[in-house]
């Protein structure tokens, strides 16, 4: 017999006194113990907090109350890290920074003022205005535990969650993009893992199942994202999911009013996923809970979605927010805490199964509920567009302004919470961070190995190879407004820079031909040696991305994703600390906000030996931006032969952390450093060329620089090109073949222009760093002249793309 | 409420159809090891439970869960496991009674929308024919490793004719 069905003939027991701990009396050595044995990941200071509360009102804390706090407490939901204080020590100088995220990424959305951000860091997603009726929605989070868990089942929940974050974005906005950005330790890893780890080949293939499954069946189209491979995420997959949504600008703005009623949509409640946010706020060990898992149901989240797009139309509510981490005890508390109160009676909450106590509904994290703020006249047209949708509907009680959150089940009173104590009570503990520069490594890297055997192992490694794999089992193409898809070329085979998509799915307008662009920045080798460079390169390779494809990069936006080990490791939280200096630096410099952001941190486990392995830091940067006339975005590859290739920007030897250097296993060198300055006059340049439309194809370096990029523009293309290295702009002394081609230096631009349009892009490029290096030609072969004057390298295409494409499915058959 | 029946219905594609699951996951077991595997069919498993008789039970498997053109089904019953020594094994997959089952959930409303008796309870589960010399304790370690995840499924493995 199922469960369930037993759960279902079970008589219901009398309401039981509310279960307490004797919270009061216990020294800190048992509380401690207890926090631990109940999953709560509340710290010592956090629980003497909750105790000296609950003794200045001179009762227990009763479970639900403790379990309410833990949860909104937790790192996942307060983020501890980025808003507490750190005495960060940088070399000789201390000091101490008040809050991260104030200093660093607000700081820097703060300055910039765009006056086109609508909503940032406040709602469930950061909102920018798309034309004067329309705004954007974007938002991008982690569910790396419980991938790590069960890949599908949490890949599923993580796509899920996102997509429920942008229908809790102001009055709900219609998704029109996912994307999904993987880190994981090689497919062909052979070392040994721990008893309970997956290997890394069954948590790719489950993983891109579960996004491929959820996506689909949602109608959304997967069309942007990336894979990074290091062996050091064997313990820790990370995987980041994002959904752009669009929404009218009448319902970016939510108010909730005293009186308004407490309505839950969508699934039922049930013992899933209990401890979730906790759960993520904890490093993973051997007991990672079952209960902590939970299978995602697409369907319900689509009738959710119809429901409640139908509803905001009828501007029937007032508020909407997700059920995610901590289910409706941070959703309801959250928004109490915008109101002023709320009056919750959960025994109305549909549930799965009946015994299910008090606490358990509480903190339920079932999937594909949400909650609404609803004036009690709109209650009965509510419930008709729901039912029409099949899809149920619970009044739980009603908001209040008298600063309480109180929740009851039946005649049993099970939380009642002072909301300023629940929101702002929280103790804040100093951590410290150490950040020592490592010393300007002039190692000079040479490999001396044949420049077209290094060629064909940086196509063929796995950051760089065909992601063809995954791509090809995601619906891209649903809804019917994807212009630059995520595969280019005149095959459909060769890799993009961005997307573009054209929401008219959405906005239902077939003759505004505005769209918009997405694109990431990752590179975690970087940030191995020097973390600042790192956040500077991914927010100019973001930004490059986006301008390759003909996106209006003056109104970019970005999001930050952090992902780090523990930060109560002062090295750890140093480098994280100079990573989001990195992050003010970029969105100062090149005049963009940040928007959103998510952080997520003890990415650490114990490795077979015991000792535990840290994730290497990493930083995504997701950048979201207009795309004036869709008509007019362009793709990589080469269009024709007989034009001239440009490359924009400066080339200097900057090899550390380069795939050229993992490719021969070699260390040190420079990391590459983004000047923004010269870098942003390039990228402007190149915009007004691509808005006159001077620009055939344009591809920006990356890993593998100059002749990785170079290849994937010729062999999309199926057009040859021959390049002369003596006309690269260098930054210094460069008299190595290999560096110029391989050297990562970054917002470089490789860029094809027609004959009869070179001098109309050189006016354009004024200002800029510029140089013809080389012309595409009929014949289907890469040829690249040496600084000798000597063919260095001549290779067919056929060769370079085999060698691009045969890597993961050499890997995943 | 009445304790009602349970039947387990299992639909599988006709043997003249090509079994991709099955050969992703033969690929898979060889990958992991599992030399000795010949061959390996799929099929769906879904069972009822609730105030429903048997003839429910072939209606909704002829016309709620199986495609007459590319499929078949079967009512199988709980049949005590048997030994031939034929090398043939059948590998049921199904969800952990405290996971939620989307698909048994959607197959009970879509029961009650053909105008049948709602049961009170759908799984729904996958069972794998493998056939090939293995051991019962190798295949049940690569099954958790590659097919399942011991987490949220729970595996049974019998030694059953072809």
């Amino acid at each position: 017999m199922t469960p369930e069905l037993a759960a279902a003939e079970r008589p219901t027991t009398a309401p039981a006194a509310p279960e307490t701990f004797g919270f009061l009396q216990k020294p800190a050595k048992e509380l401690s113990a207890l926090s631990s044995q109940q999953g709560w990941s509340l710290n010592e200071a956090e629980l003497a907090a909750v105790q000296a509360h609950f003794k200045s009102q001179r009762r227990e804390p009763t479970r639900a109350e403790i379990e309410t706090i833990a949860q909104t407490w937790s790192e996942h939901c307060k983020h501890k890290t980025f808003t507490g204080p750190i005495r960060f020590t940088e070399g000789k100088k201390t000091r101490l920074i008040k809050s991260l995220f104030e200093e660093t990424i607000a700081k820097a959305t703060k300055e910039t003022s765009k006056p086109w951000c609508l909503s940032v860091f406040k709602d469930n997603a950061g909102v920018v205005a798309f034309g004067k009726k329309w705004a954007l929605a974007y938002k991008a989070e982690t569910h790396n535990h419980p991938c790590a868990v069960e890949p599908y089942g949490g890949a599923e929940t993580g796509v899920g969650g996102v997509i429920r974050d942008i229908l809790g974005v102001g009055l709900g906005a219609k998704p029109v993009l996912n994307t999904d950005i993987f880190c994981f330790a090689s497919p062909e890893y052979a070392g040994e893992l721990p008893e309970n780890t997956l290997h890394p080949k069954r948590t790719l293939r489950s993983v891109v199942a579960g996004v491929r499954d959820y996506g689909n069946r949602m109608g959304i189209p997967t069309a942007a994202g990336g894979v990074f491979f290091d062996d050091d995420y064997r313990l820790n997959p990370l995987v980041f999911v994002g959904t752009v949504g669009v929404l009218p600008t009448w319902a970016v703005k939510k108010e909730i009013k005293a009186g308004d009623l407490i309505v839950a949509v969508g699934g039922r409640t049930g013992r899933d996923g209990l401890h979730g946010a906790t759960f993520s706020s904890a490093a993973l060990g051997d007991d990672a809970p079952s209960s902590a898992v939970q299978i995602g149901h697409a369907l319900n989240e689509k009738k959710v979605l119809d429901a409640l797009l139908r509803a905001r139309d009828l501007r029937l509510y007032r508020a909407v927010t997700d059920c995610g981490a901590g289910g409706f005890s941070s959703a309801i508390g959250e928004m109490a805490g915008d109101c002023g109160g709320a009056k919750v009676t959960l025994e109305n909450a549909p549930l799965k199964v009946s015994d299910l106590t008090p606490w358990e509904i509480w903190l339920s994290e079932s999937q594909e509920r949400m909650v609404l703020a609803v004036p009690p006249k709109n209650l009965k047209a509510l419930q008709e567009v729901f039912s029409a949708e099949g899809c149920e509907l619970a009044v739980l009680g009603e908001f209040t302004k008298n600063g309480r959150l109180v929740v009851s089940h039946k005649e049993e009173k099970v939380v009642d919470l002072d909301l300023k104590f629940l929101h702002k009570g929280l103790p804040r503990v100093e951590r410290s961070a150490v950040w020592s520069q490592p010393k300007a490594a002039a190692t000079k890297l040479a490999s001396g190995k044949k420049l077209a055997d290094t060629l064909r192992s940086c196509l063929a490694h796995l950051n760089v190879c065909s992601r063809e794999w995954i791509i090809r089992q995601y619906d891209h193409e649903v809804q019917g407004g994807t212009v630059i898809k995520p595969l280019q070329g005149v095959r459909h085979d060769g890799p993009g820079d961005a997307c573009v998509i054209w929401p008219h799915a959405a906005t239902g307008d077939m003759d505004d031909f505005a769209g918009f662009a997405v694109s990431h920045g990752m590179n975690p080798s970087y940030g191995k040696q020097d973390p600042y460079r790192m956040a500077l390169a991914c927010a100019d390779e973001a930004l490059r991305n986006l301008l390759c494809v003909g996106a209006d990069i003056s109104r970019a936006a970005f999001l930050d994703n952090f992902c780090w080990g523990s930060p109560e490791d002062p090295q750890q939280l140093g480098a994280l600390v100079r990573a989001a200096q990195g992050c003010y630096d970029a969105a100062k410099g090149f005049g963009v906000p940040f928007i959103s952001g998510k952080d997520s941190f003890y990415n650490q486990s114990k490795d077979v030996n015991g000792k535990d392995l840290a994730i290497p830091g990493t930083l995504l940067i997701s950048a979201l931006a207009p795309v004036n006339d869709v008509r007019r975005s362009i793709t990589m590859d080469i269009k024709n032969p007989g034009n001239a290739l440009y490359l924009v920007g400066e080339t200097g030897e900057e090899l550390g952390g380069s795939l050229m250097a993992q490719v021969h296993g070699l260390s040190g060198g420079v990391v590459p450093e983004v000047d923004v300055k010269t870098a942003a006059a390039g990228f402007r340049g190149v915009a007004a060329a691509m808005a006159k439309g001077l620009v055939q194809s344009a591809h920006d370096l990356s890993e593998g620089g100059l002749a990785v990029a170079a290849a994937e523009m010729t062999f999309s293309g199926e057009f040859g090109a021959c390049l002369d290295l003596d006309e690269i702009a260098k930054s210094g002394p460069i008299y190595s073949n290999e560096v110029l081609l391989f050297s990562e230096s970054p917002s470089r631009v490789l860029v094809e222009v027609k004959p009869e349009h070179e001098s109309a892009f050189l006016k354009c490029m004024k200002g800029a760093v510029v140089r013809r290096v080389g012309a595409t030609m009929a014949n289907p072969i890469l040829k690249v002249i040496g600084l000798d004057g000597l063919v260095c390298l001549e290779e067919p295409l056929s060769a370079l793309k085999a060698a691009w494409q045969n890597t993961l499915p050499g890997m995943l058959k | 409420m009445s304790k009602g029946n349970a039947y387990t219905v299992e639909v599988k594609l006709r043997p003249d159809y090509l079994d991709a699951e099955g050969q992703a996951a033969l690929s898979l077991l060889q990958g992991l090891g599992l030399n000795t595997a010949r061959d390996c069919r799929t099929s769906k498993l879904y069972e009822l439970r609730g105030p429903i008789n048997m003839a429910h039970a072939q209606l909704i498997a002829r016309d709620l869960l199986c495609d007459p053109v590319t499929q078949e089904f079967k009512l199988v019953g709980p049949s005590a496991p048997v030994l031939n020594g034929m090398n043939h094994w059948r590998v049921e997959v199904w969800l952990k009674g405290s996971v939620t089952d989307p698909v048994g959930d959607t197959v009970r409303s879509a029961v009650a929308e053909m105008g049948l008796p709602q049961p009170d309870a759908v799984r729904a589960g996958v069972a794998y024919h493998i056939s090939g010399k293995c051991g019962r304790n190798q295949l049940e370690k690569l099954v958790a490793r590659g097919l399942a995840n011991p987490v949220i499924h729970k595996i049974t493995i019998t030694e059953t004719h072809p």
